[in-house]
C-alpha cells in the first residue's frame, strides 16, 4: 500500500515534470519561429507561420525525447533494482 | 573575515564529501566469519540505520537485523549491517537482505581455510555510535589480492562534477555578464 502511494506520488511528480518541460520547449520553439520569420524577410502573416512551424513541431523527435522524463527514471530503477537483488 | 570564510568552506567540503563517502558504495576484501541476527533499537544513531523490512509493520521501535562478521585482509575485524534499504534513501534499493543473508553465511570461512569474499557495501563503521556500514552485496574471490575498479563510483562522481561545474560556469558567467557591472553602477 506504501509503494502505491510511493508509486502515484513519484509519478504525479514527474508529470509536473514533463508538462513543464513540454511548455518550455514549444515556448522556446515559438521564440524561435518568430525570429525566423523575421530573418526569412516576413513571408506572409506571422500567425501563420508560426502556427505552421509549430505544427511540424507535435510531430518531431524532439518532443517525443520529453518522453525521457518518465523513461530514464524508470528503466533506472527497474536496472538497479535488478541488479541489487537479482544478480 | 577571512577565518570565517575558511570554516564555512571547510565544512561545506566536509559535509558534501562525508555524504558522498557514505553514501557511495565501497568495496571490502574479506572473510566472513559469522552471520547472524540481533535485536536493535535504534535511538540517537537512528539515522544511521534503515527501516523495517518493506511490507513489514514500521511501528514498533525494536527490531530484529541481520549481521554480517568478517575479517579484513589486514586482519582487523569488521561488522556489517545487512538491511533492505527499500525505497528510501540511499537508493540502492536493496529488498533482499534474507537472500543475503543465506549467501554470507554460505561463504563464512576460518582463518586456517580462508574464503575470502568481496563485500560490496555503503556506510560507516562507528564504535562510539554503535553504527554499522549496509552490506549490499557478496561475492567470492580466489584470492585476496583481486583488483576492483570502481566503475560506479567513477561515473556518479564524474557526472556530479561536471553536472555542478557547469551550473558553477554559468554563475561566474552570469555574475560577470550582470552583477558585477550593476554593482559597479551603485558604487
Amino acid at each position: 500500500m506504501a509503494a502505491l502511494v510511493r508509486l502515484i506520488i513519484g509519478g504525479i511528480l514527474l508529470t509536473i515534470v514533463y508538462v513543464a518541460l513540454s511548455m518550455y520547449s514549444r515556448a522556446v520553439r515559438r521564440g524561435k519561429l518568430e525570429a525566423d520569420w523575421n530573418v526569412q524577410g516576413r513571408p506572409g502573416s506571422m500567425e501563420d507561420f508560426v502556427s505552421k512551424g509549430l505544427k511540424e513541431y507535435e510531430g518531431s523527435l524532439r518532443r517525443k525525447l520529453i518522453l525521457l522524463v518518465y523513461i530514464v527514471p524508470i528503466s533506472v530503477v527497474t536496472t538497479i533494482v535488478y541488479l541489487t537483488n537479482y544478480s | 573575515m577571512r577565518y570565517a570564510k575558511w570554516v564555512f568552506w571547510g565544512v561545506f567540503w566536509t559535509i558534501i564529501l562525508g555524504f558522498l563517502h557514505y553514501t557511495l558504495p565501497q568495496h571490502d576484501v574479506a572473510r566472513i566469519t559469522e552471520t547472524d541476527v540481533r535485536r536493535i533499537t535504534p535511538g540517537e544513531n537512528r539515522l544511521f540505520w534503515a527501516q523495517a523490512d518493506i511490507g513489514s509493520d514500521s511501528s514498533v521501535a525494536d527490531r530484529d537485523v541481520f549481521f554480517i562478521s568478517a575479517v579484513l585482509t589486514n586482519g582487523r575485524v569488521m561488522v556489517y549491517r545487512n538491511e533492505d534499504t527499500g525505497w528510501s534513501w540511499p537508493p540502492y534499493f536493496k529488498f533482499d537482505s534474507a537472500n543475503l543473508h543465506a549467501e554470507a553465511g554460505d561463504l563464512r570461512s576460518t582463518a586456517a581455510a580462508p574464503q575470502w569474499v568481496v563485500i560490496k557495501h555503503y556506510g560507516w563503521r562507528a564504535e562510539f555510535l554503535t553504527i554499522f556500514p549496509n552490506a549490499i552485496s557478496v561475492r567470492a574471490v580466489d584470492s585476496p589480492d583481486v583488483r576492483i575498479i570502481p566503475w560506479l563510483n567513477i561515473i556518479i562522481l564524474t557526472t556530479l562534477a561536471a553536472f555542478f561545474w557547469g551550473i558553477y560556469a554559468r554563475w561566474r558567467r552570469w555574475r560577470k555578464r550582470r552583477a558585477d557591472p550593476m554593482v559597479d553602477d551603485i558604487l
